[in-house]
Parts: C-alpha cells; sequence; structure tokens
C-alpha cells in the first residue's frame, strides 16, 4: 500500500514546488516531506500515541481490581526506588546488560570478519549461523533447558562423559552460574542479528583501502583498528544499541529457564507479574516506561562516543 | 605463502568452532525430534536417537504426502506456516521498501524537523512490547484488525522499521556523493536517482535489513499471541506451544516443528546471500 | 460506571489513533448466530462443536492457545476494556481476580440447577457469592505411583498415611529401585506452591484459619510440617535435589522414565500418557492413589477449570447455550473419551467408572469425594502473589538458602502485604 501511495503523493507535491526560493532546496523538502509522512503517520499510530496513553496511565493508579483510576503523580515511580524487588530485577538486568552486550559485539563481529574474509562457502557457513536466530522463542528455551537439565540433559551429559564433573549439577540454584546460563541462551540466539548487520557494513570497505595499507607494512590487527573499526563505526554503533535493547528485554530465556526464580528474573519479569499475574498496571507500566527511558539513555551514551573516537581516528 | 595457508588453517578452525557453536544446540533438537517419547529423559543421556523414528514429522507434514494421521496436526501446522510466510514475507517487503525511501529523505533531503523525526523514530527501538500492548490493543480492536493480516503486518513494520531505517541511513551516508551529484548533473530528478543509482549501490544494507525484518518477525512471539488469536493468522511461535498441553509435554514434536520452522529462513539468507555478498563491492570497485 | 472519564479519554484517543492509521480496512462482517470460545490446548473437538451448531444453529468459532500464554492473552484483551471471547478459559486459580475486576457474567439462574446440582467443585468458582464460571475440567491433586518399583519393594498396596509413604520411600530407596522414590516440583513456579498446599493438606493444615490468618507460621502446623518434610526428604534422599529446577513437566518425565517412585502433587489427567507404551517406560504399572494423610483419610484439594462468559461480550444469550450444552452429561461424556477431559458432573464420573472407561477409576472417584475447598471463600484476589511467595520460599528451603522458620515467616508476610493492597 505505502508504496504506492508515497510515489502518488510525491508526484503531487512535486509539481508544485514554490519556485521563488532555490528550486533544489524546495523540491528536496516537499520530497523529503512526502516520505517521511507515512512514516510518522505509522509511527505515531502504532508506537508514539501507545507509549504516552501508557505514560499517562503510569501517572494514575490503573489497577482493574480497584474502582477508579485516580491521579497518583509520581507514586509508581517513587515506590519503584524502594521495592526490594524491583532493585533485584535491575540489578540481575545489568548482569545480563554488560555480560550479553559484550559477547554479542565480540562474537558478532568475529563471526562477520570469518564471513567477509571467507572465499568459499561462506553461502552454507551464513545459513548455518543464523539458524539459532530462526528457532521459535519458546523452542528455543525448551531445548536449552533440557540441555541444563541435570539429569537428563547435554551438559552435564557431556561433562560427566569426558570426566569434568564427577556428579549431576543443578545449574540453576547458583546465582552467578544461572545469570550466565541465561545470558548464553540469549546470545546464541542473538548474535546472528549483529554478525550481519557488521557484515553488511564490512561489505562496503572496498578493498583497495586494505591492500594499500599491507603495502604500507601495518598488521592485521593494526588495519582492523585504523580501517575496519572506523569505517564500520555507524554499523557498530546500529548492533551495540540492538544488543543493548534486546538485553534489557530479556524475559522469555529467564522465564522458561528458572520461572519465576529472583535469581534469575529481569526487569521484564518484574513488570510481567506487577502488570499482568498481579494486576497493578499502572505500577508496571512505570517500571516499563522507565526500561525504555534507560535503554535509550545507555545507548545514546555510546553511540556518542563511538561516533567521537572513531570520527578523530 | 606459509602465512596464507596458516591463515587459511586459522580461518577453518574459526569456521569450525562457529559451526559447533550455532549448530550444537540445533543438533539436539534434531535428536529429540527423531527420538521416540520415551528415550527421550534417558540418564545417562543419548547423544544419539537409540531408535530413529519420523513420527513427529509425520504428524506435521503427513497430510501432504497423502498420509494424515488421525489427530490432523498437519493441517493447523500447514496454516501456520503459511501464516507465518504471509506476516514475514509482507513485513519485510514493505518494511524494506519503506526504509529505503525514508532512510533517503532523512540523509539527502532536507526539510524541516528531519533530524528530531529520525531521532524520534530510532528511539522507538528502546519501547518494550508489554508497554504499548494494551493501547494498541484497543486500537486494533476500534479499527477491526486484530486478526487479520493486514493489521499484524503493520504493527511488524512499526517494530522493525527503526532498525531497517537506522541501518540504510548508515548505509547511505556511506555512499559517496560524486555519484548523486554526477546523475543529478546529467539532469536526472532526486526520485530517479534515488531509485536507479542510489538504491542499487545500497543492496547489501537493503539485503541486510530484509533478513533482519524477515528474522524478527519470524520469531515474533508476543504480538501474534495477541494479535493472531485464530488459525486465519497464528503463525508457527503460537502454534508450536500448543503442542504443550497441562497433562503432556510434547517434546518430539515442538522439537520437530522447530526443526522445520527454522528452514523457511535459511533458505531465504542463502537466497539473499548473493546480494548481501556482491552488491556494493561490483558498485564502488568501478 | 466508575471508569467513564478515563474510558473516553482513551476512547478519544483511540479514536484519533484510528484516524492517523493510513490504511481502510473492510470492518469484518459479524454473523447473527456466531460465538467465539477462547480455550487451553485442542479445546473443544469438532464432533462436538458441530453437534452444538446442529442442535441451537449456533456456529462455533474455536481459538486455542497455549495454557502458558492463555492468561496473558485474555488479560490483555479485558484489561482494554474488550472480551477475549465470547466464552472464556476461566482458571481456579484467577476467580478472585478477574471477580474483583468485575470482567465476568454472574451466572447463577441461568443454567440448569439440575447440571448444577451434579458438580461439586461449584463453589470454587463463586465470587462475592455469585457464581462466575461453570466447572467443564475436573482436576484435583492426587498421588500417581509406580506400582512395579513398590510390588519390589515388597509393598503390597499404595500408602494411605505419611509414616506408610515414608517407610515405602525409604524401602525404595534402600533397595536401590530407584534412587530418588519421591517427585515433586521445587522450581519457582505455581506447581511447586500447589504441592507444598497439598502436603500441607497431607499433614491436617490448612492454609488460613477461620479469621483469613495465616495457619501454616506455628511449628505444629500443618505447612510448616509440609516444609519440614521437603526439607527432610531431600536431606535423605527421598527427593531428588534437581527437583529445585523442576516444574511438573520434568518430575513427569522422571517417572516417565521410571526414575522415581512416586509423584506426590499429581493430578488424574497424566494417566493415561504414563501408561502410554510409546510415550513411557513406566507404562502398565502406573497407577493413580489417593493422597496419603497422617489421619488415613484422604484429603486434596481441587484445581478444576471453568468456562466464563465476559461482561464484555456481546453475545452472552448464544454463550449461554453453549455452556449448557457442554455441561450436558453425555457431552462430558464424550469429552472425556475423546480428549481424556475429566467430567465436572459426579454423575459422569460415575457412569464412566461404571463402565470401566475411567483409569485408576476407583482412586479417582474416592479422591474426588475428598475434594475440600483451599480457600474456603473462594480464591481470592491476592492468590497470585501469594502463590508466587510459597513458591519462592519453598525453593529456598529446598536449595538449603532458607530455614523452615524463615520460610514459613515469609510467606505470611507476603500474603499480609499481598492482602493490604
Amino acid at each position: 500500500m505505502s508504496n504506492n501511495e508515497v510515489v502518488m503523493t510525491i508526484m503531487a507535491t512535486g509539481d508544485a514546488p514554490r519556485r521563488n526560493w532555490r528550486q533544489l532546496v524546495s523540491s528536496d523538502a516537499s520530497l523529503g516531506i512526502a516520505l517521511a509522512l507515512p512514516v510518522i503517520a505509522l509511527m505515531a499510530a502504532f508506537v508514539f500515541v501507545p507509549v504516552l496513553i501508557t505514560a499517562w496511565d503510569s501517572f494514575h493508579r490503573v489497577s482493574p481490581m480497584m474502582p477508579g483510576e485516580p491521579f497518583v503523580g509520581f507514586k509508581n515511580y517513587v515506590t519503584m526506588f524502594s521495592d526490594p524487588n524491583v532493585r533485584n530485577a535491575w540489578w540481575n538486568t545489568w548482569f545480563y546488560v554488560v555480560l550479553a552486550v559484550s559477547m554479542q559485539l565480540a562474537l558478532g563481529l568475529g563471526t562477520a570478519l570469518l564471513l567477509n574474509g571467507m572465499r568459499s562457502g561462506r553461502r552454507w557457513l551464513l545459513a548455518a549461523v543464523i539458524l539459532p536466530w530462526a528457532l521459535p522463542p519458546v523452542v528455543n528455551a525448551m531445548v536449552w533447558s533440557w540441555i541444563y537439565n541435570p539429569h537428563y540433559g547435554l551438559l552435564n551429559g557431556l561433562l560427566l562423559k569426558f570426566g569434568l564433573i564427577d556428579q549431576a549439577r543443578v545449574w540453576m540454584n547458583d546465582q552467578g552460574t544461572a545469570l550466565v546460563l541465561v545470558t548464553l541462551v540469549h546470545v546464541w540466539r542473538m548474535m546472528p542479528l549483529n554478525a550481519v548487520i557488521l557484515l553488511a557494513a564490512l561489505q562496503t570497505i572496498p578493498r583497495e583501502l586494505y591492500e594499500a595499507a599491507e603495502v604500507d607494512g601495518a598488521s592485521r590487527f593494526r588495519s582492523l583498528r585504523m580501517i575496519t573499526l572506523p569505517l564500520i563505526s555507524g554499523a557498530l554503533g546500529i548492533a551495540l544499541t540492538q544488543s543493548t535493547i534486546t538485553a534489557f528485554n530479556i524475559f522469555d530465556e529467564a522465564w522458561i529457564l528458572a520461572k519465576a526464580s529472583a535469581i534469575t528474573r529481569p526487569i521484564q519479569g518484574q513488570i510481567y507479574m506487577t502488570a499482568f499475574q498481579d494486576l497493578k498496571f499502572s505500577y508496571g507500566m512505570a517500571m516499563s516506561i522507565t526500561v525504555m527511558l534507560v535503554s535509550i539513555v545507555v545507548s545514546a551514551f555510546y553511540i556518542r562516543r563511538i561516533y567521537r573516537e572513531t570520527r578523530f581516528d | 605463502m606459509v602465512s596464507f595457508i596458516l591463515r587459511g588453517t586459522g580461518q577453518r578452525l574459526a569456521a569450525l568452532l562457529l559451526l559447533i557453536w550455532s549448530l550444537g544446540p540445533v543438533y539436539w533438537a534434531l535428536a529429540t525430534s527423531l527420538m521416540k517419547p520415551r528415550d527421550i529423559a534417558t540418564s545417562p543421556i543419548n547423544f544419539f536417537p537409540p531408535e530413529i523414528t519420523f513420527e513427529h514429522y509425520r504428524k506435521l507434514l503427513g497430510g501432504l504426502i497423502g498420509l494424515p494421521d488421525e489427530t490432523g496436526i498437519w493441517y493447523d501446522f500447514l496454516r501456520a506456516l503459511i501464516n507465518s510466510l504471509v506476516l514475514a514475507g509482507g513485513a519485510t517487503v514493505l518494511t524494506t521498501a519503506i526504509a529505503a525511501l525514508a532512510a533517503y529523505a532523512a540523509v539527502r533531503l532536507r526539510f524541516p524537523g528531519r533530524n528530531l523525526v529520525f531521532y524520534m523514530i530510532v528511539a522507538t527501538l528502546a519501547v518494550p512490547g508489554y508497554t504499548v500492548l494494551i493501547p494498541l490493543y484497543r486500537m486494533m480492536v476500534s479499527l477491526g484488525l486484530v486478526d487479520t493480516y493486514s493489521g499484524i503486518i503493520l504493527i511488524y513494520i512499526s517494530a522493525y522499521l527503526p532498525l531497517a531505517m537506522w541501518l540504510m541511513r548508515s548505509v547511505y551516508e556511506s555512499l559517496p556523493l560524486s555519484i548523486e551529484e554526477a546523475a543529478y548533473l546529467d539532469g536526472a530528478g532526486r526520485l530517479y536517482t534515488m531509485i536507479r543509482i542510489v538504491i542499487p549501490l545500497a543492496t547489501p544494507g537493503l539485503i541486510a535489513a530484509a533478513i533482519l525484518t524477515f528474522l524478527g518477525a519470524w520469531g515474533q512471539f508476543s504480538v501474534p499471541l495477541v494479535f493472531a488469536p485464530t488459525a486465519a493468522t497464528k503463525p508457527l511461535t503460537v502454534l508450536i506451544p500448543e503442542f504443550a498441553t497441562k497433562n503432556y509435554v510434547d517434546y518430539g514434536l515442538i522439537n520437530a516443528a522447530g526443526i522445520l520452522a527454522m528452514i523457511p529462513p535459511a533458505l531465504v539468507v542463502m537466497f539473499l546471500n548473493r546480494f548481501l555478498l556482491n552488491g556494493l563491492m561490483a558498485g564502488a570497485g568501478k | 460506571m466508575k471508569k467513564i472519564i478515563p474510558g473516553a479519554r482513551r476512547r478519544a484517543l483511540s479514536t484519533a489513533a484510528a484516524a492517523l492509521s493510513v490504511a481502510l480496512f473492510a470492518l469484518p462482517a459479524v454473523a447473527a448466530d456466531k460465538i467465539t470460545v477462547l480455550l487451553p490446548g485442542r479445546g473443544y473437538t469438532p464432533e462436538i462443536l458441530q453437534s452444538f451448531e446442529k442442535d441451537t444453529g449456533i456456529h462455533v468459532d474455536q481459538q486455542t492457545l497455549a495454557w502458558d500464554q492463555l492468561h496473558t492473552r485474555i488479560i490483555t484483551a479485558l484489561v482494554a476494556g474488550t472480551s477475549p471471547a465470547d466464552v472464556i478459559e476461566l482458571d481456579w486459580s484467577w476467580v478472585g481476580q478477574f471477580g474483583a475486576a468485575g470482567w465476568l457474567e454472574p451466572l447463577d439462574g441461568k443454567l440448569e440447577q439440575a447440571a448444577l446440582d451434579q458438580v461439586s467443585v461449584l463453589p470454587i468458582f463463586k465470587f462475592g457469592g455469585k457464581v462466575v464460571g461453570a466447572p467443564y475440567n475436573n482436576d484435583f491433586k492426587m498421588m500417581v505411583v509406580n506400582a512395579d518399583h513398590l510390588k519390589k519393594a515388597g509393598i503390597d498396596k499404595a500408602p494411605r498415611t505419611v509414616d506408610e509413604l515414608l517407610a515405602a520411600g525409604k524401602a525404595i530407596k534402600e533397595k536401590g529401585i530407584s534412587k530418588y522414590p519421591f517427585g515433586l516440583p521445587l522450581s519457582v513456579g505455581e506447581a511447586t506452591s500447589t504441592a507444598w498446599y497439598l502436603v500441607t493438606m497431607m499433614y491436617g493444615g490448612t492454609l488460613f484459619d477461620a479469621n483469613g490468618e495465616p495457619a501454616f507460621t506455628d511449628a505444629s502446623s500443618g505447612g510448616y510440617k509440609a516444609l519440614a518434610f521437603i526439607k527432610q526428604a531431600i536431606d535423605d534422599g527421598l527427593i531428588d535435589p534437581a527437583s529445585t529446577a523442576y516444574g511438573n513437566p520434568e518430575v513427569r518425565e522422571a517417572f516417565k522414565a521410571g526414575d522415581v517412585s512416586f509423584i506426590l502433587s499429581d493430578g488424574p489427567g497424566p494417566l493415561a500418557t504414563y501408561n502410554d507404551k510409546e510415550k513411557s517406560r513406566v507404562a502398565g504399572n502406573s497407577v493413580g492413589a489417593v493422597v496419603p494423610n497422617v489421619s488415613g483419610k484422604t484429603v486434596t484439594y481441587g484445581l478444576p477449570e471453568a468456562l466464563a462468559i465476559p461482561s464484555a461480550s456481546d453475545n452472552k444469550e448464544n454463550a449461554l447455550k453453549f455452556i449448557s450444552y457442554v455441561l450436558k452429561k453425555d457431552i462430558q461424556e464424550l469429552y472425556y473419551q475423546q480428549e481424556g477431559n475429566l467430567p465436572t458432573r459426579q454423575d459422569a464420573l460415575a457412569a464412566l467408572n461404571g463402565e470401566g472407561k475411567l483409569e485408576s477409576g476407583d482412586a479417582i472417584v474416592e479422591q474426588v469425594a475428598s475434594v475440600q475447598p483451599l480457600f474456603a471463600e473462594g480464591t481470592p484476589a491476592w492468590y497470585p502473589p501469594f502463590s508466587n511467595a510459597a513458591a519462592s520460599a519453598v525453593n529456598a528451603v529446598a536449595t538449603g538458602q532458607s530455614t523452615v522458620e524463615a520460610a514459613v515467616e515469609a510467606i505470611a508476610t507476603a500474603a499480609k502485604s499481598a492482602k493490604d493492597e
């Protein structure tokens, strides 16, 4: 639908430019607006307005079991800071974010570089790499919960077979291990996304640049640092942001592996329990708005850093 | 020469490790899908199915080869597969097309509020699904869009457009302006330059955006859970968990369905791969 | 009504959003005699739906969802002020919340009294004195036993007291028949809290006293002893420590593998699977048995599921017709034979058992007669946070992170704060 509409709008507006200004600028502006308007309308209807309604609700007491929806100001936000469950969920979430983002970036970059440098078999390897991402999330979580199963799982099975442990271990009982195992499931599924983003960027770097660097006697690491990374900085920013946001949204993995257990419960799990199980709707939405703002701030922070660092190199 | 061989070996080793990491758990799902239900939980574990059975695949696909079983699950599975393809395919084509045009506007066309609009759209990447679920549901009901392809595809577009646009913008930014200027000086219009010259050069970005959207939509769970309630639109991600009932979790069937669900995205990626890897190299080298 | 202003505000915003949306779509046509039904699993069989349509001329559009996701779907629609379907699933644990939110249509006087009289679990679905759900799926806690393991240990009948149970477990363990005889889910989930309630009842206890105060904090109470039982059983190697990572499905897999001899808190539903040679290694040896009790007289509680009509449905008449239809004795019997859905009507159960069609029928019939309500006044609205606190505390005791004293205190505190809100 939108394609035709866009083209038609462009034609309609493009025919009547304001010729009293510089023609280029004016037609550019109307074309730009014509291209942007449908997108703005779509995003407004499906995202901005719903977010505003939710934000509005978060300043009220919306709880289906209680009559009325009185305005409560910042009460939901204030309560959040003294709620030990929320604090605990935030700590778990920060752990996930730090570990998942660093693993996803390192593995994603490594994979993209490997695929980029391969001469044969590349399409097969790429197809294999994206498979984890294609596994439906519920199946993914089930496969992993069996892998981690103390008696019937692959992890203990392999460790026992190779004599690395002498009896079955219950991995999800130890908080540190459990957090790492949940992160691993997430990274396994989401890493291909980073690989694809970075691979697309690597493909835009002309080979001549590397040849010139090789003539200058630059080491491979140095050309990675001096040529590759600056040239794919935009994509790195996208991959970092994407990983950060998905890590802030970890939920299914923790839920299926350890149910509502507090030692692995992420903030999204806390939101789900608050809003959908306990039906304290606006309190859950206040947390949800907070997660959104925090992930925007964190992402904006390192996008700025990346741009600054790489632009100067 | 020696270093070339070493490099080749290192590369092969890295590729092998990558394959083990990616395919190990997939193998485990495959092995489970081929086991009889009674062989799934054994201690010590079976690394290979002790007795291979295709019963789960038969249940899911039997009707296609004239061997339907009494449960009739194959029919639901086939419908869900088609729904998944329509939803992910539709969302991918539209999102990529819209992103290609809108991101161009965000890079090359000056209009008031350009950056603000772009940043606001990209910022919606951070909106968690549950944040908008209830207001969105209310709106979808009032528009009569629940349980329709168009409604779900519109939500998918709004969810995956920000990433696709951002990716396309960064690709356009890296393209040399000189090519466009040359075309412009030759008398070509903006729209013509964009569609005929710029977008072809940006193919790898476009393909990457398409892959991201397709896989994102393919794996979407919470949106269709709420907005695709009946068999008319329900995709695989929502159907497969139904094989776990309160009394019996059919692990074999769930894993078999998961293995089958991985095939279409793998085929799509293999097909798109040549554009992803060759597109710009050819253009920029000239 | 209470939400006029915010509702109007929302509607205005929704309309604005609708207007913003660029696309035009035809509104789906509403057929005159059609209802939607939202159920878990595979729902009713096509035969039942077709015979209903033949009988009444009403077409049923059945929607199914996985059990785990059903709640989210229903809540989303209800919070949004819409009806998820004309007839919806209502689990016993949702009654307090849905009732307090005013989401459900009272059914009193609208269904045939003779039918309701047959349904002993009906009071579970009362809120504020009104019936809000018609039970269609009978479920209650009972024990499942591997008869072959018992025989090998020289025990000829299933234990009926807690002492007999412990003795049987120890005998089985000592003879090496199974390494961990007792299966019990102990991860942080609903399966674990409901298991603890059952063990509480095994020790003759209740969760709350007549004044609604926690009745599990005293060392002589059933709830306290239940936690102590779980801890001792883990220390003695009667319960697998890995159970702290298990929910119901994992415990059941262990039973089917022949690795545990009893599931203490199972139900009648999975028996058919346990005795299916293709799916289980203990086929032919799995029997249902009544829950042991310190008094020797079995007591259990029910976790039935009901059909309910959302207040927001605009098809209530036809929805009622559907509920009346599937509540008929012969339909309940047919549904059991087709899908293993245990009838809620006593007469249907008795008929099935009389014809020998009910697996472990005698135990089921005896257990049904001993079903007591978990909450005298119906499931309260604060049940979900209470259940979660109970599961966390039981898990903490099982993993050794908490003592029994601390755990009962934690549950009591959570119950109080959940109630106060």
